[in-house]
């Protein structure tokens, strides 16, 4: 395997060192050495550094000199570039130049596509078809002298080019864009290693979600560890040879959103990894967390159209986000700068090619500095493909990539003229073609006229304006010196024309020409004013001050992250869940995140005093069951056991809904996985910090749990297509034996140090590894009796327990059995008869298990529920006569013990986290609502800055849709208001 | 202070459970009222906005007969039944509209699904004829205080008449209140979500729009041209003449507010004399010309969340309130479904948790609905002359807090509070009682 690295290094080398070629010669050999010298011209040798008057010298293919005291050796074509500009050409490091064509993806239908378990690729190859880093870019390579002379137009000159499909998508290769043959053109092979989280053409079940993806892309890491140990004795498999060989490159990552930069990033810290990651354009929203991960970026340039506003009913569906990222996109790389980030740009992503120039400039209006800009198309790139020496700045001995400008590029008004790849010139606009662009006073006649030129430099559009609603096309002729117009004033056919014939005088011109009625006549075009419309934009552009950054990116954001108060809470109604029960006219004192004192007129000691006459207080509410904030799928239904995908790695901090439970006294969480599966997988315990990062709603510390789901979602014989095991309960058991005794094989394999064959590290078996270890605990779906008992003897035959079973709707029949086996009962409080599995539940659930001794909770399972917890607690009052101060409890002190997190949280006592909440009365009322919700001592909701929030985002969205119509009205084109639903998902999604 | 009412409440739960091991049986249809009751001492939420306190309420042959101040009405020659009612509170039975009680028992068991029917035009199928009276969800809605249903088709975009339904009955026949009230059509919507269930599902652009609306101008213009012609064998046409007549209400189902005045201007332009909304999400802010055209509203249930991430996230509970402000008509449903109907007084426990008084709370599940559905001549409200069809709750039924109902009355009925749940209750309670 290294030999072979090694060949194909010194392949690459050779092409390098030798111009000559494999090819035979047709014909008479027409070599030539492209020897070349640039005179008197501006030479920007590298961001930065930039010397007039200059000479640039190259020959076969290579820069030989550059500087101000070059001597012009005989041979060479001298071009004298007086007034010009040289430029070293652009690399874009994210293309998928000369590439196959991707295949068209199908139209998405509303059906559930057809299951394809397997891989379709045949042969020695990674068992997922969306692992092929076995492709190499260099294989499928064709050269297209259209696409490189697309590129070439905007300044490029070289590509980092790959198949972009798949999860891992093998290598790319550096290409020039010259229209040479693909040997020559390709000039580094295996240049870079590309990852992404799209499973692209595979058609393949697994991964369905986003979190399996993740596991899936850390599975493949550890399967390549084993494979290095057991040297390819177990099996012998192409793509993770590649996988192994492809480590040593750059490795590239791209992803669809922000925070899924830190999705990548934590991947790559596990396994000793720094990607460069390849970004949406929205990393302004979240860059100190970008810039934590130390990751080095590519950024597109693509900035979303102004949204159709004219409406403003259709308006309404456009949500603050979205018109905010309208306002901000264009910014995001001066962001990127001030942050110190690095970053390199790419034309990735963009409709047209020819929006990366505008966009450039606009990027440099809202504050990025040119050399940061030029940095990011050359030495940026260079330096990410270790290609500093060849590419990327115009030094001796460096590939002869460069372009000829009539200004300088970040001038709006500047030409490409010819853009020179590997010493070859490429016209791109003839050198001696004028920019007409302006307004100018036509006179004839003895009337005069405004006359405008606008659009594209090589095409542009000639009109006159007798008046500020006419307009008169004129076309016209351009050779060299000598221009000719013709047009007409009449209105309607026949139309009699006028023509014109003159010469450049200047930026002036002059001439003869015929009236319609053959009259011969004098004319002239004075030139007046560079284009108006770019003038007055670009200043425009520079006043816009992007808004306010909020934490998080969204509506109810804050400017400003809140902080951790000191208040002491006084003469309030305080249900302790202790055994103080509830204390009338008490007082609480939180401080550094903590509560500090309980009790009868406390002193303040420099705290907030906040008056609870009439309120009373609680500790926060926790939701034992929620799916809120979960990004991409809450379900990884496409296996039996998915143990190994981790609902923590795809947590979306920035779901409304967060906000909306912190307004209903929801302090904490358990997210965890969908049903589909009998062992799903792995929670999330979070806190709603409102403005956090995922990361930061984490609960430190927290114990790792699980989801197990029995019954109708997991054996899916509603669907009478069922082709899944199992089908039936009595399946789902062996389900479970199956996958135990295999944990244990596993776990027993894994302990034998003396083992010859070398044990792989499998995440999925590891995870059921924990559970029998007691270090990761089961929540389990569950619904009726005969199932419940049976998890409890599967549990108790392989020795493991069971810690709580969620929804559990007919626990009531088996409330002792689940008190002698020791686990809890998180249930809805009256849900029933949605399915076949419910129509035993009975609201008289709760208050049954409660009764024998079962830790019960009342939980959500829906974002809407969530944030009215409070009053499903009381219907355990209502339904079986719990006491209030019992019932209080199925959403405070109990789902904090099943989640092991009573040490810390469910209770108001000196010590515990300081997850408070201000109840407006009873909080089991329907009547009650929170006021303030404080997360750790901070005040993530309170009412009344609720009200100014929502001040701040009718006033930001009008000032939003004011800009965005006035775009439209500078010429903008628009895209349609349409709703955009967060991700909140139940647990039944995705299973039909 | 709060132990003593804990205390309190515990004493009053033991006496509803005596009540309710009474209740452990079936919940059998009740028979006819054979002699007058009298309830006394109550609270009387009449419905209308007023509150009776110490109030004596006397009920015969099916109707209420008085209700009054317990001081100022005459019992010296009561002879009947007398229930005590201090401390009590009594209702009018709450009305479910938009609901599928009924029509559905297990959702998810597609043969006990009889609410939606194949094809998008069905005028003419009815709800009242697949009604099942022995439903086992009707007990458990009925005892928390609703006593009256509409009962809904769903589905394509006329889903089918609908009947009203006293809950309570040994058939569709004996339970029928208002025999086909009227035809449902759900408007098109602008957006609808792509992608299959559980994929990332954005919101399109509906592309069928143009289409479906098209499709409801062809039956309604040939339903319009039948209702003042002959009448047509077409049976579709035919279930629709009511609509032109003003005998049949259209209901029309719609949230987005251009798409609530874009429908009801639609069902007007063919002369349909009663339109009543269904939804209403946007209703606030089509506020005048709903009043202006006298369009009532059945607003989905409220513990839903926004529609849209900026939108005040408290909107949907305050929407009856805004409603109330505007003076428009309306009501409140729990658009769920079936078995979440039970929680419909609590949807008017955070109305007027947000805005609305109690007692206009209270009446958005009473007497506005019964106007709407223009069965208030008859029921609704506590008034005389009207149906005996009331409650009793041992506290504030709008809060789940107190909302225990000890008495319920259909016509004069006295209702059995028991269900499945209650039996289950009392079946497992008795297990661990027996220590089994």
């Amino acid at each position: 395997m290294n030999q072979l690295l090694l060949f194909f290094s010194m392949m690459g080398m050779a092409l390098w060192l030798s111009a000559q070629s494999t090819f035979p010669v047709a014909g008479i050999a027409d070599e030539r050495e492209g020897f070349y010298a640039f005179t008197n011209a501006t030479i920007v040798m590298a961001p930065g550094q930039q010397i007039s008057g200059a000479t640039l010298l190259i020959k076969e293919g290579r820069i030989r000199a550059v500087g101000k005291d070059v001597s012009i050796p005989d041979g060479a074509v001298t071009i004298d570039l007086e007034g010009k500009y040289i430029y070293p050409s652009f690399i874009d490091i994210f293309s998928n130049y000369g590439m196959p064509k991707a295949k068209k993806a199908k139209k998405e239908s509303h059906q559930q596509p057809k299951a394809q378990v397997n891989s379709l690729k045949k042969g020695p190859f990674h068992w997922n078809q969306a692992i092929k880093p076995e492709v190499e870019a260099v294989e499928l390579f064709k050269t297209s002298a259209e696409d490189a002379a697309a590129f070439r137009k905007y300044g490029f000159g070289a590509v980092l080019t790959h198949k972009n499909d798949g999860i891992a998508r093998g290598t790319g290769c550096v290409v020039l864009l010259g229209n040479d043959k693909a040997q020559e053109m390709v000039i580094k092979n295996r240049a870079a290693a590309h990852y992404s989280f799209k499973k692209g053409s595979s058609k393949q079940q697994y991964p369905g979600s986003l979190m399996g993806t993740i596991a899936l892309l850390r599975q493949t890491y550890l399967d390549a560890r084993w494979y290095i140990k057991t040297a390819g004795k177990v099996e012998s498999n192409v793509s993770l040879e590649a996988w192994i060989k492809n480590q040593s490159l750059p490795q590239i990552f791209e992803v669809g959103e922000k925070w899924s930069v830190i999705r990548a990033d934590k991947i790559g810290d596990e396994f000793g990894k720094q990607y460069i990651i390849k970004g949406a354009g929205d990393e302004y929203q979240c860059l100190e967390e970008i810039r934590s991960t130390g990751a080095r970026m590519i950024i597109p340039l693509k900035y979303p159209a102004p949204f159709e506003v004219s409406d403003p009913y259709r308006a309404m569906q456009v949500g603050l986000k979205e018109m905010k990222h309208w306002e901000s996109a264009p910014s995001n790389a001066a962001y990127l700068e001030q942050a110190g980030i690095e970053f390199a740009l790419t034309m990735a992503g963009l409709k047209k090619k020819q929006e990366f120039i505008p966009n450039l400039h606009k990027a440099v209006e809202r504050g990025l500095s040119e050399e940061t800009a030029l940095k990011a198309l050359t030495t940026i790139p260079a330096g990410m493909l270790s290609m500093e020496n060849e590419l990327g700045t115009l030094e001796k001995g460096k590939i002869a990539n460069f372009f000829i400008a009539s200004a300088p590029v970040f001038e709006k008004r500047h030409i490409i003229y010819e853009n020179w790849v590997n010493g070859k010139r490429y016209v791109v606009n003839n050198m001696s073609v004028k920019d007409i662009r302006g307004s100018y006073e036509l006179a004839f006649a003895g009337n005069t006229y405004p006359l405008k030129a606008t659009g594209d430099v090589a095409r542009p559009k000639l009109s006159i304006h007798p008046d500020d609603t006419t307009r008169i096309p004129v076309k016209f002729d351009l050779k060299g010196e000598l221009i000719n117009l013709v047009f007409s004033f009449d209105q309607k056919p026949p139309r009699k024309m006028i023509r014109l014939s003159g010469y450049f005088e200047g930026r002036n011109w002059k001439g003869r020409g015929q009236m319609e009625d053959g009259r011969w006549i004098d004319w002239s075009a004075t030139f007046k004013q560079e284009p108006e419309e770019e003038r007055s934009r670009s200043k425009k552009e520079k006043s816009i001050k992007p808004g306010d950054i909020l934490l998080p990116f969204q509506a109810y954001g804050r400017k400003a992250l809140p902080t951790r108060e000191h208040v002491l809470i006084r003469n309030a109604t305080v249900w302790t869940n202790e055994s103080e029960d509830i204390l009338e006219s008490a007082d609480v004192r939180i401080n550094d995140g903590k509560i500090v004192a309980v009790g009868k007129s406390l002193a303040p000691q420099g705290a907030t005093v906040i008056d609870g006459t009439g309120k009373h207080v609680t500790s926060g509410i926790i939701d034992e069951h929620s799916h809120i904030a979960i990004k991409s799928g809450v379900n990884e239904c496409t296996q039996v056991v998915t143990a190994e995908v981790r609902i923590g790695d795809v947590i979306n901090p920035e779901n409304i809904n967060v906000y909306r439970q912190l307004a209903g006294g929801v302090t904490a969480a358990q997210l965890l996985h969908g049903s589909c599966n009998p062992i799903g997988g792995q929670s999330a315990l979070v806190k709603f910090r409102w403005g956090q990062s995922a990361e930061g709603m984490k609960i430190a510390g927290a114990d790792g749990f699980i989801k197990f789901a029995l019954g109708e979602n997991v054996k899916r014989s509603r669907d009478n297509r069922n082709k899944r095991y199992p089908d039936t309960r009595m399946g789902v058991e062996q389900v479970f034996y199956d996958a135990f005794t295999r944990a244990k094989k596993y776990q027993k394999e894994t302990a034998n140090k003396l083992s010859p064959i070398p044990s792989r590290k499998d995440l999925e078996l590891e995870a059921l590894v924990e559970i029998l270890e007691e270090k990761r605990f089961i929540t389990c779906h569950s619904y009726v009796q005969s199932e419940i008992n049976m998890l409890m003897h599967v549990a108790d035959s392989m020795g493991f327990k069971v810690n709580t079973f969620t929804h559990i709707l007919e626990g009531y029949k088996v409330a002792d059995k689940m008190k002698a086996h020791g686990v809890g009962g998180s249930t809805f409080s009256d849900w029933w008869a949605y399915k076949f599995e419910v129509y035993d539940a009975i609201p008289y659930n709760g208050a049954l298990m409660h009764n024998q001794g079962v830790v019960t909770a009342y939980n959500s399972d829906d974002a809407e529920m969530g944030r009215r917890l409070n009053q499903e607690a009381a219907k355990a009052v209502k339904y079986g006569g719990v006491s209030e101060e019992e019932a209080w409890k199925f959403v405070t002190l109990n789902p904090a013990k099943l989640l092991h997190l009573d040490d810390k949280m469910g209770s108001i006592k000196v010590g515990k986290d300081a997850d408070i909440v201000i109840w407006s009365e009873n909080p089991l009322s329907i009547y009650a609502k929170a006021e303030k919700t404080f997360v750790d001592g901070v005040r993530y909701f309170d009412q009344e800055e609720d009200q100014e929030l929502r001040q701040y985002i009718a006033a930001e969205r009008n000032r939003l849709i004011q800009a965005m119509l006035a775009a439209k009205k500078r010429g903008s084109k628009t895209q349609a208001a349409k709703p955009k639903p967060d991700d909140s998902y139940h647990c039944k999604d995705a299973n039909p | 202070m709060l132990k003593q009412v804990t205390y309190i409440l515990n004493i009053l739960f033991l006496s509803c459970f005596t009540l309710w091991t009474v209740q452990a049986q079936d919940p059998v249809p009740a028979s006819p009222q054979t002699e007058p009751i009298l309830l006394i001492g109550g609270t009387a939420h009449i419905g209308n906005g007023k509150v009776i306190e110490n109030s004596a309420i006397i009920i015969e042959a099916g109707k209420i007969k008085n209700i009054a101040n317990a001081q100022i009405i005459k019992l010296g020659d009561f002879k009947g039944k007398t229930i005590r009612c201090e401390g009590k509170h009594i209702y009018p039975g709450f009305i479910a509209l938009n609901t599928n009680i009924g029509l559905t028992e297990v959702n998810a068991v597609r043969a006990s699904r009889d609410f939606d029917e194949l094809g998008a035009i069905n005028p003419n199928v009815r709800a009242l004829i697949a009604y099942n009276a022995e439903s086992k969800i009707i007990p458990t809605v009925r005892s928390n205080g609703v006593l009256i249903a509409q009962s809904t088709p769903r589905g394509g975009l006329i889903s089918g008449t609908s009947s009203l339904m006293m809950l309570d009955g040994w058939n569709w026949e004996d339970a029928m209140y208002k025999a086909d009230d009227g035809v449902h059509m759900n408007w098109p919507q602008s957006y609808i979500r792509r992608g299959w269930w559980g994929s990332s599902r954005g919101m399109e652009i509906n592309k069928k729009k143009k289409k479906d609306i098209q499709k409801l101008a062809d039956i309604f213009e040939a339903a319009a041209a039948n209702a003042e012609g002959s009448r047509s064998p077409n049976l579709r046409l035919a279930s629709m003449a009511g609509l032109f007549t003003g005998r049949q209400r259209l209901y029309i189902h719609t949230n987005q507010v251009n798409e609530i005045i874009e429908s009801i201007r639609f069902a007007q332009s063919y002369g349909v004399k009663k339109i009543v909304l269904v939804g209403g999400r946007d209703a606030w802010m089509a506020a005048d010309f709903l009043k202006e055209h006298d369009i009532p509203v059945i607003l989905a249930k409220i513990h839903s969340l926004p529609s849209r991430s900026d939108d005040d996230i408290d909107l949907s509970f305050r929407l009856p309130y805004l409603l109330q402000e505007a003076g428009i008509l309306y009501c409140l449903s729990y658009s769920g479904g079936a078995t979440g109907s039970r929680n419909l007084p609590f949807l008017a426990g955070t109305a007027a948790a947000y805005g609305l008084t109690k007692e206009q709370a209270v009446a958005a599940v009473s007497a506005n609905a019964a106007k709407i559905l223009g069965i208030d001549q008859t029921t609704g409200t506590l008034e005389p002359g009207k149906d005996a069809t009331l409650f009793v709750s041992s506290g504030d039924a709008l809060d789940m807090r107190s909302n225990q109902v000890e008495h319920a009355f259909i016509n004069g009925k006295a209702i059995r509070l028991s269900s499945h749940h209650t039996m289950l209750y009392e079946k497992y309670k008795g297990k661990y009682e027996r220590g089994e």
